[in-house]
Order: structure tokens, then C-alpha cells, then sequence
């Protein structure tokens, strides 16, 4: 089949740029043989099925009528995502207003998921009805799945309208909504506002600044460390003046290790999380006695995005490519609007006059956004080989 | 009875339990065992073991040994003592089904909700925090201690200590039989005389053994320290949940070295158990 | 004679601090969940009708309660024969069963999900995607190095040979011995070995997480990671319950132990 072929040249040229060798590659292949053969009765009797209840699902969304992707999908009658908590960027109301217009029930495994975790899922559970059929991994993990072969290949109906950098333009995935690295602070506890990470230095500050967890693990705190090294002299290649920022922050007492959580938050324990903004932004509508405000901080405006990706083998795959036709749909976007993220397909939507003014206003100020910087993968991967050696000895206890 | 010819059938009882640790123990386990050597482009290196003699990972170890074995200490004695405190004649029945029936609860009690009911009690702005600050004077923050350290991390592992050892010492606490102690005193011993000659002794190889778990309990533990400290405390679990859970994934056979470092750490324990055991146990036989 | 020995001092005392510091981590948990979402402050059930009214936990919860009663008998009918056996024949098998029980400890979860998951993708579907087949079997594995220890401790307390010896000379067969004689006498010990089996069902969330079944302990993570104060009030349902849960597992056990033989007060003091 075209798809296979097409994957198999992708993944040779991708095996420079990987860290897999030959030798391992071949391992695998071999080991994926065998499951297989292994697998074979079982899957071949379930594709089988498959192929006997529709047809093979489109590359493009264009190719085919919304009304048959919809009556496919309505078929299969069911969807698994993972890893989308609902009150992130408003995936509740992205999954509920989905099943409401569709009729397709959605089992959403594992809400806090990392994206290894994700990739893993695909990996454990090919085959298995329970598989995700679509996944939100972080860039690094888009790419080092597509490269493994995890994903099918679809350019939904508004692939077009994706800025170039927020995709794969192969059709491995494409990027769904960036945010920035924010302040978020209890107003009833702190009553000078901090605006930027040298604020966060001050004394009145002591013993009531925390992460969302550790930088060797979270997402969201390795981007603190980036916007901390932005706003400190380094830059996206280089993140230890962010970690040195971190240390001073813990000597002088002001950083406390703990993880921030809905439950933190809500107590007061940490008074000022910094966190994703559109995180922050939730907690703020979620906890109205924490008096939770927002700031983006104006010296470091790091912004990182993630990816949508269909699952090759997934169980439900016409269902798999009807949900990301309604989240870049204007209705999906602006349901991740609605979540205080910037979803992919902003500048198109906003040049074409169809994002409320309302939601646009709820944000922290346009301004700052537009010095939002990007880490490519690859510096990624760079900075958080620097963290995992720095951060232990100089912020760890 | 022949020694010999019962012993083929003799082994052939314990059957089903090897096997059932091979398929569910060995099999996944051996894995990790020898992904500990393999490199990540396919061939056989200690490179990985090497790895952990080097900071922070050799730190980690320090780390998760002392948090190990303080808690496991003190969990141990502790735990004695309340049990026996429970068991012990004179005290209600009642308070013994009690305290067994909640330390069959509290020593899974882990994780976030654990760690958030220490912060509750001991953060910053915990209730007894407050009440220490208000009602006695005592500013615990203002003094340097912080729940968010590795001292933290041990008080709330005894959550789940104490409970722990409550559990496995009570049914050998039952074995100390009334009659001893009243023979004791009959003969003029004061009870520190009777815990020294005969309590202890007799208890010694199930303090031991208990000591052995709890210390592997709080060795192999990540949820609580995690949510508590974010990581920040240096220990083996939570450098391994880094390369599993997290977006760090970068060498799986390095995490498996690190747990090969775990069962060495473990193993070692069991070599120091094992003549410690046997010394203790001489006596009884 | 002498007469019966009254409550020491030292007992209460012990007790007392033993109780102070199980409690108050509770009571702040307790006082946390009752405050209101709208205004930060005490006092409403708001949290608690949130989980009662929630589906999911009591989807999950049940799931979980049966996949505990199963991996406790499962476990109980492995390891306590075992146990058994290599106390009375084989007590030169003792460490190396006691150097296996640790090795749980040393695989963290994360690694062991990941290898189970590979080594049983082949498996029949009854098997591999159910929560009874192969969650159980991984429970199994979990509760091992307690379910040694416990019952190791348990049959340390008692004279085995004897036991068995008085048993067999009576007439009885090997199962009559096991389950008439001995497990009488073990009953604490086997007991105890199931609360904290019971426990590790409940509070086990790594293996369930990373093979996509929904019991209970992965809706009480998702609670604690969305929610603020139904987290709390969940944490202490979740307590209550498994106390529950552990209460009932003593009765079951003393209405059988009550018809147990009696050897030389081998169960102590009581």
C-alpha cells in the first residue's frame, strides 16, 4: 500500500537524525515480526472485520464528503483518546461537545498522561480495542513516533490554514495550541503582583514559589527553567542561567519544592505557581476563592505547543480522523480558545474576522505574546540534558 | 522417614509458586536485569552501571538508603512498641482490631493524598504549623525546617511504616506467650530484664525480617516523595520515574541500570539478613 | 498467682502518640474538604455529594473491590501452602523465597507494566484484556513480598512440626492438617497478609494506569490532579472505606477462627 511504502522511505531518511542504528532497527522489525505473527489470527480477523464494516479511511479530509466521514465514524460508534485532563486548554468541553454533536462516546484513558506515556499506550496496546486512536504529544514525541512508525498519515480539510511551523507537512501530525509560560498568583495572599521573573526574587516572596513539578520530568516545568533562562541572559540553546535563576530562588527561600496542584492552589499552600498560562488561566475560573490572577512574564515569554496525531493501527480510525476534523474545525478552535490557549489556526481565524472579542480580552495582553520564542526539538532535548546533570546538584535538596 | 526418597515430592509442593513467580516475576523482571547492560545502539556495556557511581546518581543512593533504613528503623521500634502496646494484656480487645484494621489501610495510604495531608498538617500554613506558631511560640519555618526535604519526606514515609510493621510484628507479638512474662516475674525479672532475656531474643528474627521490608517498602516508594518534594529530594525511584514518566525519556537501559542498582542495594540487605537471622533464631531451637 | 496485669503507663503512652500522629494528618485533610469552593472557607458537603453523585466512583470502586477478593484468595491459595511447606520441609528455602519476595520492591512498577505488557500482547483476550486476568496476575506478584513476610512471621510463631506431627498421628491428611490445624492458627497472620493485600488493590495505580483499566485508584489520581477539595473528601471516603472493607475481613475471619484447635496457647495472650 502507497501509506506503507511511503512511511518505510520516511523512516530510512529519518535514521540519520535518530539515535536508533541499523542493527537495533533491524531488532525491532524482527521483534515486530514476530508479535505479528504472534498477533496474526487475532488482528487479521479484526482488520478483516474492519475492512467488512467500511472502508479504508481517507489521507485527506477533502477526499471525502463530511457527511460519509461522519456516518464511518458514527459506525465505529466509539472514540479513545488519552491524556487530555478536561480542564486543559478545555478538552472537557472539546470531548463533550463532540459527543453531543456526533453521538460517538469517548473513553479517555489515563488524564494525566505524559507523552511517553502516550507513545507507550500506542506501542503496548496495538491491536487491542482499548488502544488511543489519536494522541497530544509534545513536539519531541510527535516526531520520535512518527519516525517509529506510531502514526497514520491525514491532512484534515483546514490543514492548509496551519501555520508551516506548527506541522509535520508530511501529515504525521500537526500542532494544536501553544501557550507561554505564565505567573499564576493567589491575589488574597500576595499583594504586590509579579509582573517578571526578577520580581519573583523579591523577599516579600519567601517560601511561596513553586513549579508544577520537576523540570526532570514535567513538561511545564523544564518550560519555567527555558522562560527563567529567556529572562536571565541565556536563550533557547542555552537554559543554565535559568537553572542558576532556580538556585538563587531556592537559597533566598522563595522557591519551595513542592509540586503545584488544583489542591495547593486551592489552600494557598503555593501562592504563585508558575505554570502554563492557559493552566493558570483555569485555576482562575476554577477557584474563585484563591483570587488566582495571571501574568506572562514580560523579561521571558517561553511558549512551547503540542501535536496532534492519528494512531496507524488505531481501533476506531474514521472516528480517530473525525475528531480532528472538529478540533481544527472554527468551532474546535475556538473551544481551545475558550481553554485560554492559542490554538493553531489563530492568525487565519482572526484574519477571516471569527474570533470573539471576549475571548481574545481573557488572554494576558497580545503584546507580550508577540516576543513568544519556540525551542526546536533538538534544542529541546539539548536543554533538558543540562537540567538532568545541573539541576540535582544546584536547586535539588 | 527417608530423608531421600521424600525429597523429590517434597519440592514438588512448592510448584505452583515458582511457577507463578517465573511467568510474572522472572519474565518481566529478567528484562530489566539485562536491558541494565545493554547500550542503546544493541550491544553489551557496563557503561550503564558505571554511570551510577557518578553524581547525582551515587547521591541518590546515599539518599534513598539512609531515608530507607531511618525509616525503617524507627518504623520498626516504633511500631513495636505500639503494637505490643495494643496486644499486650491489660489493653481493650477492641484497640487491638483498631489499630489492625487502620494500619491495614494506612500502610498503602501513599501518593498525592498522602503527601497533601502532610502538607495540610506541616506546610507552611499546615494546622499544626499554625498551632505551634500561635498557640506555643514555636515557629517551626522561621527555625529552618520545611516538610519539603529529605527530614519531610522521612516523617511522612512513617505514615506508612508504622502501620506496616504493626502488621507483620502482631501475629509474632501473639507468639510471646502470657506464661513467659508471668514465669519472669514469678522469678523476680523487671520487665526491662524480660525484654532483654526473653522478649526480644525470641522476637528478633521477625524485627529483622520486618526490618527488611519496611526498608524495602520505603526504598522502592515514589508517588509520596514526588508529590512532596517534586523531585526535589534526590532519591533512586524518583531518578527512574524521570526516564519512564516524564518527557526525558532518553535511555531506558540506563533506568533499568539504576533498578539493577536497586535490587544490588536489596540483595546486599538479604546477605547481612541472612547470618543476623540465623544467629537469632539459634537460640529458639 | 499474681493477679492480672493492669494498663501500663508506658502503654497508654505509646498509644497516644501512636494516635496523635495517625489522626491529625487525617483531621487536616478532614477540615480541608470542607471548605467551599465559591469562598475558600468552612463549611459545606459540597465535595462529598460531588463524589457520591459521580459515576465513575462507583464504577471504579467496584471494579477494584472485586479485583482485591480475587487477588487475595488467588494469593492466599499460592503462597500460604508454600509457606507451609517450606517451614516444615524445606527450611533451607527459606531465603532464597525471602530474597525473591524482594524482588517486587526492586522492579519499580513502571518497568514491570512495560515488560508484562510485551511478554503477555499474545495472550487469549480473556486473559490480557480483562482486569480479572491480568491485572490479578501482576496484584499477585505485588502483594508477594507481604504476603511472605506476614505469613513468615505467622508461621514462625507457631510450632509447625508439632502441629503437623500431632496432626498426622491423629489421622488426618495433608489438606485436613492444612486447613483444620494450621491455618487456624496462622489466621492473624493470613489476616494481616490480606489487609495489606487488600490495601495495595486499592491504592495500586502504576500497572492499572499503563494498561488502560479503570479501578478505582486511577479516579482517585484523576481527582487529586483536577480537583482541589472533592480530592480531600475523596481521600478520606477511600480511607473509610477500606477500613470498612478491612473490618469485614475480621469478622469473616473470626467467625471461622472460633472453631480452631487449640495448641498450647500458641495465639498468646488471647
Amino acid at each position: 500500500m502507497e501509506d506503507y511504502e511511503a512511511q518505510e522511505l520516511e523512516f530510512w531518511r529519518k535514521l540519520e537524525e535518530s539515535e536508533m542504528s541499523r542493527s537495533q532497527m533491524l531488532k525491532r522489525s524482527v521483534a515486530a515480526a514476530a508479535g505479528l505473527t504472534v498477533l496474526g489470527t487475532g488482528g487479521s480477523a479484526f482488520a478483516a472485520r474492519q475492512v467488512a464494516r467500511a472502508a479504508a479511511p481517507p489521507l485527506h479530509g477533502k477526499s471525502v464528503s463530511m457527511a460519509q466521514l461522519v456516518a464511518n465514524a458514527k459506525k465505529e460508534g466509539h472514540l479513545n483518546t488519552i491524556a487530555l485532563p478536561p480542564d486543559w486548554a478545555n478538552y472537557g468541553e472539546m470531548m463533550t461537545t463532540f459527543t453531543k454533536k456526533y453521538g460517538i462516546g469517548i473513553t479517555n484513558d489515563n488524564p494525566d498522561g505524559s507523552s511517553a506515556q502516550e507513545n507507550e499506550a500506542v506501542r503496548s496496546l496495538k491491536g487491542d480495542s482499548r488502544a488511543p486512536d489519536a494522541v497530544d504529544d509534545s513536539v519531541a514525541f510527535a516526531i520520535s513516533g512518527a519516525a517509529e512508525g506510531l502514526f497514520a498519515r491525514y491532512f484534515n480539510t483546514n490543514f492548509g490554514t496551519i501555520p508551516r511551523a506548527l506541522k509535520d507537512t508530511r501529515g504525521y501530525w500537526v500542532g494544536d495550541y501553544w501557550g507561554a509560560v505564565s505567573i499564576g498568583y493567589n491575589s488574597n495572599i500576595i499583594k504586590t503582583p509579579p509582573k517578571t521573573w526578577q520580581d519573583l526574587l523579591k523577599s516579600d516572596y519567601k517560601g511561596k514559589v513553586a513549579l508544577n513539578g520537576s523540570p526532570l520530568t514535567s513538561g511545564s516545568a523544564i518550560a519555567g527553567v527555558f522562560s527563567a533562562a529567556l529572562a536571565n541572559g541565556g536563550s533557547v540553546t542555552n537554559v543554565a542561567p535559568g537553572i542558576d535563576f532556580f538556585a538563587k530562588l531556592k537559597s533566598s527561600g522563595n522557591f519551595i519544592p513542592v509540586q503545584s496542584t488544583p489542591q495547593t492552589v486551592a489552600s494557598g499552600q503555593t501562592p504563585i505557581s508558575i505554570d502554563w498560562d492557559y493552566l493558570n488561566l483555569a485555576y482562575a475560573k476554577e477557584f474563585p476563592a484563591a483570587a488566582w490572577k495571571v501574568n506572562v512574564p514580560s523579561d521571558g515569554v517561553y511558549g512551547a505547543y503540542y501535536a496532534q496525531a492519528i494512531n496507524a493501527t488505531a481501533p476506531h480510525p474514521w472516528a480517530a480522523r473525525l475528531w480532528q476534523e472538529f478540533m481544527y474545525s472554527d468551532q474546535g478552535q475556538i473551544i481551545w480558545l475558550k481553554g485560554y490557549s492559542h490554538p493553531a489556526r489563530f492568525n487565519d481565524m482572526a484574519k477571516r474576522g471569527v474570533v470573539p472579542k471576549a475571548l481574545v480580552a481573557a488572554l494576558p495582553d497580545a503584546k507580550i505574546y508577540a516576543k513568544v520564542k519556540f525551542a526546536s526539538p533538538s534544542q529541546q532535548t539539548t536543554a533538558k540534558a543540562v537540567i538532568a546533570s545541573q539541576w540535582p546538584s544546584k536547586v535539588g535538596a | 522417614m527417608s530423608g531421600r526418597r521424600r525429597l523429590p515430592l517434597a519440592w514438588i509442593v512448592t510448584l505452583p509458586f515458582f511457577a507463578y513467580t517465573f511467568l510474572f516475576l522472572f519474565l518481566p523482571a529478567g528484562n530489566v536485569m539485562t536491558g541494565a547492560f545493554e547500550s542503546k545502539t544493541g550491544g553489551w556495556t557496563f557503561a550503564n552501571i558505571r554511570l551510577l557511581f557518578h553524581h547525582p546518581y551515587i547521591d541518590a543512593y546515599k539518599t534513598s538508603i539512609e531515608v530507607s533504613a531511618v525509616t525503617a528503623g524507627i518504623g520498626a521500634l516504633a511500631g513495636l512498641a505500639i503494637a505490643y502496646a495494643a496486644i499486650r494484656d491489660g489493653t481493650p480487645r477492641w484497640v487491638r482490631n483498631a489499630l489492625t484494621t487502620f494500619s491495614g489501610v494506612a500502610a498503602n495510604f501513599g501518593g498525592i493524598p498522602l503527601a497533601f495531608a502532610f502538607i495540610a498538617t506541616l506546610g507552611s500554613i499546615g494546622i499544626v504549623t499554625q498551632f505551634m506558631k500561635n498557640q506555643l511560640g514555636i515557629d517551626l519555618y522561621g527555625n529552618n525546617f520545611t516538610l519539603f526535604s529529605k527530614t519531610g519526606v522521612e516523617i511522612v514515609y512513617l505514615y506508612f511504616q508504622l502501620p506496616l510493621m504493626i502488621l507483620v510484628i502482631a501475629p509474632a507479638i501473639d507468639g510471646l506467650r502470657r506464661e513467659w512474662r508471668e514465669a519472669a516475674a514469678n522469678l523476680g525479672a523487671s520487665p526491662w530484664q524480660f525484654w532483654r532475656y526473653v522478649g526480644l531474643p525470641v522476637l528478633m528474627p521477625s524485627i529483622l525480617g520486618a526490618f527488611i521490608l519496611l526498608f524495602g517498602n520505603a526504598f522502592a516508594a515514589y508517588a509520596t516523595a514526588y508529590s512532596l518534594t517534586s523531585g526535589a529530594v534526590n532519591l533512586v525511584p524518583i531518578v527512574i520515574g524521570a526516564y519512564y514518566t516524564g518527557n526525558v525519556l532518553d535511555n531506558p537501559h540506563f533506568a533499568q541500570a539504576l533498578a539493577f542498582g536497586m535490587f544490588f542495594v536489596l540483595a546486599g540487605m538479604m546477605l547481612l539478613y541472612i547470618p543476623l537471622n540465623r544467629r537469632a533464631a539459634r537460640w529458639m531451637k | 498467682m499474681k493477679p492480672r496485669r493492669g494498663t501500663a503507663v508506658s502503654a497508654y503512652v505509646w498509644l497516644a502518640l501512636g494516635g496523635l500522629y495517625f489522626f491529625v494528618p487525617l483531621l487536616a485533610t478532614f477540615l480541608f474538604s470542607l471548605k467551599s469552593n465559591q469562598t475558600g472557607k468552612c463549611c459545606t458537603v459540597a465535595s462529598y455529594t460531588w463524589v457520591i453523585h459521580n459515576g465513575d466512583f462507583w464504577h471504579s470502586l467496584k471494579i477494584s473491590a472485586l479485583l482485591a477478593v480475587e487477588t487475595i484468595v488467588i494469593s492466599l491459595l499460592i503462597f500460604v501452602p508454600t509457606i507451609y511447606w517450606v517451614h516444615l520441609k524445606l527450611p533451607r528455602l527459606r531465603p532464597v523465597i525471602a530474597f525473591f519476595a524482594l524482588i517486587p520492591f526492586v522492579v519499580p512498577p513502571i518497568v514491570m507494566v512495560v515488560g508484562l505488557l510485551k511478554v503477555y500482547k499474545g495472550s487469549p483476550s480473556w486473559f490480557y484484556a480483562q482486569p480479572w486476568g491480568f491485572l490479578v496476575a501482576a496484584y499477585v506478584i505485588l502483594a508477594f513480598p507481604y504476603m511472605f513476610f506476614s505469613l513468615d512471621a505467622g508461621f514462625r510463631s507457631i510450632d509447625v512440626h508439632t502441629l503437623t506431627e500431632a496432626s498426622q498421628s491423629l489421622g488426618a491428611s495433608w489438606a485436613t492438617t492444612l486447613t483444620k490445624v494450621i491455618l487456624p492458627n496462622i489466621r492473624a497472620a493470613a489476616l494481616a497478609a490480606s489487609f495489606l493485600t487488600l490495601a495495595i488493590v486499592l491504592g495500586e495505580f502504576t500497572i492499572a494506569n499503563l494498561s488502560a483499566f479503570h479501578t478505582f485508584p486511577l479516579f482517585l489520581q484523576y481527582v487529586n490532579e483536577t480537583q482541589a477539595y472533592p480530592a480531600a473528601a475523596l481521600t478520606l471516603m477511600s480511607f473509610a472505606l477500606t477500613w470498612g472493607a478491612m473490618a469485614s475481613l475480621l469478622l469473616i475471619g473470626r467467625k471461622r477462627g472460633d472453631r480452631a484447635s487449640f495448641v498450647t496457647g500458641a495465639r498468646g495472650a488471647r
